[in-house]
């Protein structure tokens, strides 16, 4: 389940930061593109804005099949409180504009990617391509909230991938 | 685990999973009676957004949905009478579908009949309810200029009659000829010539053959896609039209040949192909509530599959199902 987490999040990072180079996030003084997963940083109360947060909300695993089907849902968090420059009131603008993308990355063909193993990878070392893909729904945007100056969003996406020999 | 194995030794991978089903449209030769085959063996593994020729993409549809209406029968003898065997009495087998965009080739289907092109009437034209008598057709020049192909047409000076954005219909003139009528596609049945008036336009207002001018240069109309007939014959004119008109009760029945695609989620395929299609309804649409009171508009078709004889057996049938397997190793 790990590797379906794994591969959705680096299809949804490369396809943001495509669509949208500059939206980044300086994470531990490293500067990387603005998609990240709530559960693989350091736990904080802090919430960054301009960015997309993922959470693992949801799972299902349907054994019927000849391959476990694991169905897992993904919370995608983001919010704005506008740009200083313009005293927040684009704030609904830059909201719209990352529910835009969010809508691009999700709904651009292929809607499905080859699930990999990143367990061993790391610096020199590539993921390792596995047997079967990874594959979603259409997301599901929530409603907008406002906290105080604050504009925010949780989109729901089902992701499913086959749990491979190996997996369990 | 990657794979089970039945008793029969077939390996069974896990079920398809797709999210939409993608339609295509091929030509019948309504004359010769041959429709066009789709070759799963060769081409089954297409690019979706680029069909084989000669399948044109119609978009996904929705709402896709196949009966089997195919009846089978006990064959019984004895006393009591005990089933011995099995027979088809009837073999039939129906498409509903709703197609997610609206064109010419979707609501001539949807239409059933033979459709209309609403060409630009005369001046003074009398009213008619599939349109007036229409504006004298534009030829295409020859010798003069490049030559017209699928995608550009060269009408000269006489360019400055249309816009970007005009639709056209590019077709023969109507010089009595009876029987199946229309460039690429048969879209209407001429019993007589005395039944279309002689209208030197009838061919252009039935014909398939359309499309829409997204740019006008040196007196060449620029198209968005290419001709369904491709580079237009010699004694082939240009007709504007508004719009498209379809009847309910006309006596021609449009045939076509049918591909739907089921594209799986791990690279796997489900294709599904009928030859022969004929519509089983008049024109009809529904309505899909977006928010009170606006209602998306949805074109919606219902076929009868026709028989061909499959080469490889002379066996008749009705539709032919592929299913390509994946290719990822896992599945």
């Amino acid at each position: 389940m790990q590797n379906e987490k794994d591969t959705f999040y680096m299809m949804l990072q490369s396809r943001l930061a495509a669509l949208n180079p500059a939206r980044t996030i300086v994470v531990r003084g490293v500067v990387r593109p603005g998609t990240l997963v709530d559960e693989n940083e350091l736990p904080s109360a802090w919430v960054p804005v301009d960015v997309f947060r993922l959470q693992w909300t949801g799972l299902q695993v349907n054994n019927t099949g000849p391959l476990p089907l694991v169905a897992m849902e993904c919370s995608i968090q983001y919010a704005t409180d506008g740009s200083s420059g313009n005293g927040g009131m684009d704030r609904g603008r830059l909201l719209a504009a990352m529910d835009a993308e969010l809508a691009a990355a999700l709904g651009a063909e292929p809607h499905a990617v080859g699930k990999m193993n990143f367990s061993a990878a790391g610096a020199g070392v590539a993921a390792t391509p596995m047997g079967t893909n990874v594959f979603w729904a259409d997301p599901v945007f929530g409603g907008a909230k406002a906290v105080d100056e604050r504009l925010e969003r949780t989109t729901t996406v089902q992701v499913f991938a086959y749990q491979e020999a190996g997996e369990l | 685990m990657s794979t089970t194995t039945t008793g029969g030794g077939v390996e069974a991978s896990v079920a398809p999973v797709t999210r939409r089903v993608r339609a295509y449209f091929a030509p019948v030769n309504r004359s010769a009676g041959v429709p066009t085959l789709f070759d799963a063996a060769q081409l089954g593994r297409f690019d979706l957004h680029a069909p084989p020729a000669p399948w044109v993409d119609l978009g996904w549809v929705s709402g896709f949905t196949r009966k089997c209406g195919t009846k089978v029968d006990a064959l019984r003898a004895g006393a009591p009478a005990m089933a011995v065997g099995q027979v088809r009495t009837e073999v039939e087998a129906t498409v509903l579908l709703a197609f997610e965009t609206w064109g010419k080739l979707q609501v001539t289907l949807a239409s059933g009949s033979q459709q209309t092109n609403l060409l630009t009437t005369a001046a003074g034209a009398a009213p008619n309810a599939s349109g007036g008598v229409a504006a004298a057709p534009v030829p295409l020049l020859t010798g003069t200029g490049p030559a017209s192909t699928a995608t550009s047409l060269n009408v000269g000076a006489a360019a400055t009659g249309f816009s970007v954005g005009s639709l056209v219909a590019v077709d023969v003139d109507y010089t009595g000829q009876l029987g199946y009528v229309g460039t690429g596609v048969s879209s209407a049945y001429v019993q007589s010539a005395s039944a279309v008036g002689g209208d030197i336009n009838y061919v252009r207002r039935v014909t398939l053959n359309v499309g829409v001018v997204v740019a006008i240069t040196a007196g060449v109309l620029e198209l968005a896609s290419p001709l369904p007939a491709g580079v237009p014959t010699a004694g082939m004119q240009v007709s504007q039209l508004v719009g498209f008109c379809d009847r309910e009760g006309a006596s021609f029945f449009q045939e076509w040949s049918g591909l739907f695609v089921m594209p799986g989620a791990q690279g796997d395929r489900v294709l599904v192909h009928y030859p022969r299609l004929q519509a089983m309804q008049g024109s009809t649409e529904t309505e899909e509530a977006l928010a009170a009171p606006l209602e998306r508009i949805r074109l919606t078709g219902a076929f009868r599959a026709l028989p061909v004889k499959d080469a490889n057996d002379g066996e008749t049938v009705l539709c032919f199902r592929s299913y390509l397997p994946a290719v990822l190793p896992g599945v």
